[in-house]
């Protein structure tokens, strides 16, 4: 790894209570097992947080079966998190009261500088955790989801300690992302809501974020920079060592308006941004399914700083299909390789069926795809690879077509997928291999799509559903790998 | 060359919001930006005394606070051969501007640098990010196209030769059909003056609100700074 923030133990310990907290206080739960804070502590259960859970209440004695407390200064131990969702007007005497014994509060209320006159309130918020002696997240979040410190904000979280660190200036935003995961297969190292960031803000969960062991990528959703300098100089350092997608919100006039009033976010000149993402290395995405795309295509690539990936190999069913990709990929600068004349005559070698073209785009109906029952894909890849080093191989199967089409008794595609795993397995410092794997929706070609993927997320190839989707996310990678030759020192 | 510290204090003792152009000149060609040679004269006896030393052929700029926009008054004159024209060029900047303004500080008599690319360099302070450099071409690159490249400060010499690059009209630059070939080194050399790490967008952040060199004069070797306008902060800190 690259040059070393001198701040980074610093963060780590100052975020450790956070993201593996040893004890957690809930104020907003009920007696009657109704409120967000009920919800909590059901979710922090299922995901197996073990440590004590202590519900902080006026009056209730036990709640969801645990012992209350009437404030936070109350409780048996020190509180290293407290999630916090009661009426905001409420919230600042909470906070006061801790006497020091708690190191985070997460203010999930709203209602405070994101509203009309709801500043006064902020600052009171802000000086009242100053004097309770501890560090506050949002207010105007959601949560923190920490698989390491088995602690999450949603049912049905994903468990799987991942390596994409994301700070999200929106919660709800913070719930898509991790909705995603079962559906995309990202993982992650921490997911924090920041919200209004009255007192911990990006910038400091970037600082841990850049130090922790586990993170390898950096997801940021911002509606405004917070410390925009700071911001710059921390990016600047990490010189994509791990690489960054940030995800701006409110880069129109009017998508400006919406964030004030969401965030409280302060408009700043957004040709800024830009300058930032190429000053930095950084991939500044465009929407949520562009950012959930690039993270997963970062989280599962080794990235090619000595050569960057310029050049793809297209390889899978659909003529028409070929087409479109080889127009996406030229439209966002990349070459289709030139297949060597050895190539091409060992390609022609395997005697595929009719219909099927051994140049490049390697076009392959699906009755040439069912050769040796699917595992034809070695031997097709192999051919490419025995004499040549694209930057990619992209595989695009449309799994419907194939499905019906080939012997029901033989996992076709299936075949394809650990076919092109293995041929590519040797090379993948060299050559990127991204699988497209198109369906219908179909429940029973869903579930192999699952399968599929699992595979080959695990084998170091990322899975999109649209060609288009990966040629986007290998542009930003590119992106990357173009920057660390640039800035990097060439060993 | 030792660097005059700059007179930011004189400009706010006399309530100016920016430097005048010779005093803006004087300061980044302290930083190592190349300017023509120039001096203020009061008047048209001042003037012919100072053209002896000069070379031909020479600009007359009026010299007033009051006056932005020089040329659209009529404030300008190029291409003058000689101190004659330079005397009748000042009389007749005179008789044009008296109607706006009551504060004619004199005229900035300069050497006219040779012909070459006109582009825009500017800095504004963003107030998230800072200092920030911007590059364009001049005329309606800039003006009507919007093509311009920003970066936030310091840049480095990379992203100073990216910025050149990604403008739509980087390739007139390198002289299409049979124009001038502009010094794109030259252009970074000056990026890098204003918005470097030891530029002077950095180490005046806390003075100079807006920066506008505005043209920069690029030939195949030098870059000249031909106007240069610096707004100062409303309160320096």
């Amino acid at each position: 790894m690259r040059n070393v923030d001198r701040g980074a133990p610093a963060a780590l310990e100052l975020f450790e209570p956070l993201f593996e907290p040893g004890t957690i206080a809930v104020v907003g739960a009920s007696a009657k097992g109704q409120g967000p804070g009920n919800d909590y502590i059901r979710n922090l259960r299922s995901f197996g947080f073990q440590g004590p859970v202590y519900p902080i209440h006026p009056t209730a004695d036990s709640i969801e079966g645990l012992a209350a407390y009437r404030t936070l200064a109350d409780t048996p131990e020190p509180v290293d998190y407290a999630y916090v969702a009661i009426g905001s007007e409420m919230v600042p005497s909470v906070l006061e009261a801790a006497g020091g014994r708690v190191a985070f509060a997460q203010v999930m209320s709203s209602g405070f500088g994101e509203v009309e006159g709801g500043a006064d309130l902020q600052q009171r918020l802000v000086d009242a955790a100053h004097r309770g002696g501890l560090r506050l997240l949002g207010p105007n979040c959601l949560g923190t989801h920490s698989p390491r410190g088995h602690i999450t904000f949603i049912d049905r979280a994903p468990t799987e300690l991942g390596s994409v660190g994301v700070v999200a200036q929106s919660g709800g935003l913070g719930v898509d992302l991790l909705r995603s995961s079962g559906r995309r297969g990202l993982h992650f190292s921490g997911l924090v809501t920041v919200g209004n960031s009255a007192d911990i803000g990006p910038n400091d969960l970037i600082d841990f974020y850049l130090a922790d062991a586990d993170t390898r990528v950096i997801g940021l959703y911002l509606e405004e920079a917070k410390d925009g300098r700071r911001l710059f100089e921390q990016l600047r350092a990490n010189a994509a060592a791990k690489p960054v997608v940030i995800l701006k919100g409110g880069r129109t006039r009017q998508g400006q308006r919406a964030a004030a009033s969401h965030t409280g976010a302060l408009a700043g000149d957004d040709r800024a941004w830009d300058a930032l993402a190429k000053q930095t290395g950084s991939v500044l995405v465009e929407d949520l399914e562009q950012f959930v795309d690039v993270l997963l295509a970062l989280q599962t690539l080794h990235l090619h700083e000595h050569q960057p990936t310029e050049d793809v190999v297209l390889f899978g069913n659909g003529g028409g299909t070929s087409v479109l990709a080889t127009d996406g990929l030229d439209r966002r600068g990349f070459a289709l390789t030139t297949l060597e004349p050895d190539t091409v005559r060992t390609l022609e070698d395997l005697r595929l069926p009719p219909g099927t073209s051994v140049v490049n785009p390697i076009d392959a109906p699906a009755g040439s795809l069912a050769a040796d029952e699917g595992r034809i894909a070695e031997a097709v890849l192999a051919a490419v690879l025995d004499r040549q080093r694209p930057g990619a191989i992209v595989m695009h199967l449309n799994l419907p077509v194939i499905v019906s089409n080939t012997d029901p008794t033989v996992d076709v595609p299936g075949n394809l997928v650990s076919a092109a795993l293995r041929a590519c397995a040797g090379h993948l410092d060299e050559t990127h291999l991204i699988l497209v794997l198109r369906s219908d929706g179909d429940p029973g070609i869903e579930e192999r799509k699952r399968r599929y993927r699992g595979q080959a997320h695990d084998a170091g190839a990322p899975v999109f559903d649209t060609l288009t989707e990966a040629a986007q996310a290998l542009a930003s990678v590119r992106t990357v790998e173009r920057f660390r030759r640039a800035v990097w020192p060439q060993a | 060359v030792s660097v005059e510290r700059p007179p930011f204090a004189e400009a706010r003792a006399e309530r100016r919001t920016a430097l005048d152009e010779h005093t803006a000149k004087k300061l980044v060609s302290g930083y190592g930006i190349a300017v023509p040679r120039s001096v203020v004269v009061r008047d048209e006896t001042d003037a012919r005394g100072a053209c002896e030393g000069m070379t031909p052929p020479f600009v007359v700029k009026v010299v007033s606070a009051d006056i932005i926009h020089k040329s659209d008054v009529g404030g300008v004159q190029i291409k003058l051969a000689d101190a004659d024209e330079v005397v009748a060029a000042i009389a007749d900047i005179r008789t044009k501007v008296t109607s706006t303004t009551d504060r004619l500080e004199g005229f900035l008599l300069e050497e006219m640098v040779p012909a070459g690319h006109e582009l825009v360099v500017g800095g504004v302070l963003d107030p998230q990010f800072g200092p920030m450099v911007m590059v364009g071409l001049g005329g309606i690159f800039v003006e009507v196209l919007g093509d311009v490249a920003f970066r936030i400060c310091p840049i480095t010499p990379r992203d100073a030769m990216e910025m050149l690059h990604e403008l739509a009209a980087h390739k007139v630059l390198t002289g299409v059909r049979g124009g001038p070939v502009a010094s794109e080194e030259a252009v970074v050399r000056t990026l890098l003056h204003v918005g470097g790490h030891d530029g002077i967008l950095v180490d005046l952040q806390d003075e100079v609100a807006e920066l506008d060199i505005n043209p920069l004069i690029v030939t195949d070797t030098e870059a000249y700074a031909v106007d240069v306008r610096i707004v100062l902060t409303e309160t320096p800190s």
